[in-house]
């Protein structure tokens, strides 16, 4: 009985926040131009909570103003299991408005998912832990953080050797830089990455793992975002003392939308209120 | 220019990939033996798998979530029942165990305590049973692997992963979850 209740209580208290978004205007920062790489990056999202759907709606609702068409997965997309149905509860389901609007995932592998996610159609791997894609005249490239061997680093240092892209972004599950209470940055990650990055100019990193958003400070000219509040929050966590800090936000769920037009890129962060959090142009380095 | 840049590079990666050797680079002959060795049993598992997969129907790369989860189980089943007489220690010999072990002190010199727990123990591991031909559960987390750690480790098929769970280690097979081998006490 009490069981009961608590989920009527649950169902009316998110219809109540639903309602909210749905009264929320989109409010666009981004220059939103002709030709130019719109896509959206989350991550920690598989945990099929009605909040992650939430979520998943004001994503939708943005991409009628703001269409783009492809998605990058900063790692954990799958908790808890991975059953078939998981798949569907977690991913499919959650974001079905989107994928059926042709937008196309690209995931990275978390510490809570199992290698196999890389022969999943949607999650657009290929049967790679570590692949790379283009898009117009941006590469990208996505990492397994939590595996980071021998095998990974040589594939990395010979395709960004040869990579002459405008535009490099990384994206992995660990951050290498963070003022997360809990976990805080992955120095050993980022010991092997950012000497590859610095040389190579990559330009931004998109990673999860700590449950909120924080956009670092530009760390020898990279810039470094976390976005991985997608389905789990853990509210409270960024330490206020972080030098690290250039904007953070823990107490909701929230995603970027990012656009590169030329030689800037353009980020929105939005929270599952529809609020826009933070929001900011990064400009591309002389290579 | 530009060639110049990649030389450096190149000898920056050589330079970084010595550094992160050094704990192999105190090796004696005896010690490169063992991991001849280890490695050695690491690919014979590595061949015996790839004949039980190779009797599977191939997982396509872009596959459903049925055919992943039909793959997983039926590979994960044909081997559990392939080496169900198979023993702890078959890769973790006891000189591999003890070797293994001195590297992994060695690579964490240095480290305080609570960056260790940080890392490494405070992830959620308790479920995962410490046994051989078991499942890893899916619904443990995976704990990061420090890639200058996966430097100094003896090499296995890529097939093979190291993992900690909580002070111990094991090595799971990635496609078909299994533990295929631990040792105890591998953290200091």
């Amino acid at each position: 009985m009490k069981r009961i209740l608590l989920s009527v209580l649950s169902l009316f208290f998110c219809s109540l926040v639903a309602l909210g978004q749905d009264a929320k205007p989109v409010s666009l920062t981004l220059p939103n131009a002709k030709d130019s790489i719109k896509f959206l990056a989350i991550g920690d999202t598989g945990t099929g909570s009605p909040q992650q759907r939430e979520l998943a709606l004001v994503m939708a609702k943005y991409r009628k103003v703001y269409p783009y068409d492809f998605a990058i997965l900063v790692g954990d997309n799958m908790y808890g299991g991975e059953k078939a149905d998981d798949f569907k509860k977690k991913f499919e389901e959650p974001y079905k408005d989107l994928l059926d609007a042709g937008v196309k995932f690209y995931a990275s592998l978390g510490n809570h998912d199992e290698s196999n996610q890389r022969f999943y159609e949607l999650f657009n791997m290929n049967g790679e832990e570590f692949y790379r894609f283009k898009k117009g005249g941006a590469a990208f490239y996505a990492l397994n953080s939590n595996y980071m061997d021998r095998r990974q680093i040589k594939w990395m240092t010979d395709e960004l050797a040869k990579d002459n892209s405008g535009w490099k972004i990384a994206f992995m599950h660990h951050p290498p830089y963070s003022s997360g209470g809990r976990h805080g940055s992955s120095s050993g990650v980022r010991k092997v990455v950012e000497p590859l990055f610095i040389q190579h100019g990559v330009e931004v990193v998109f990673t999860g793992h700590e449950h909120f958003y924080e956009r670092i400070k530009p760390q020898q000219g990279i810039t470094y975002f976390i976005t991985g509040a997608g389905g789990k929050l853990r509210e409270g966590d960024i330490k206020d003392t972080s030098p690290l800090t250039a904007k953070a936000f823990d107490t909701d769920l929230s995603f970027m939308l990012i656009e590169i037009v030329k030689d800037t890129m353009h980020f929105q962060v939005i929270s599952r209120a529809g609020e826009t959090v933070d929001s900011g142009t990064i400009q591309r380095r002389e290579q | 220019m530009r060639n110049i840049r990649i030389i450096s590079f190149a000898f920056a990666i050589l330079a970084f990939l010595s550094a992160g050797a050094s704990a192999q680079q105190v090796l004696s002959a005896a010690d490169k033996r063992i991991i001849a060795d280890f490695e050695k049993r690491a690919n014979a598992y590595y061949q015996f798998r790839e004949r039980i997969e190779g009797r599977l129907k191939k997982l396509p790369d872009n596959a459903t979530p049925e055919q992943i989860q039909i793959y997983k189980t039926s590979f994960q089943q044909s081997v559990q029942m392939a080496r169900r007489r198979a023993t702890q220690g078959e890769l973790f010999t006891p000189a591999a165990t003890s070797l293994i072990r001195r590297i992994i002190k060695t690579e964490f010199v240095g480290w305080k305590r609570s960056e260790l727990r940080k890392s490494v123990l405070e992830a959620d591991t308790k479920a995962v049973p410490l046994k051989i031909n078991v499942p890893y559960p899916e619904s443990q987390e995976l704990v990061e692997m420090l890639p200058q750690l996966l430097l100094v480790l003896p090499q296995m098929p890529r097939a093979l992963r190291f993992r900690f769970v909580s002070r111990n280690l094991v090595i799971l097979d990635r496609e078909n979850a299994l533990i295929i081998d631990f040792m105890r006490n591998a953290l200091p």
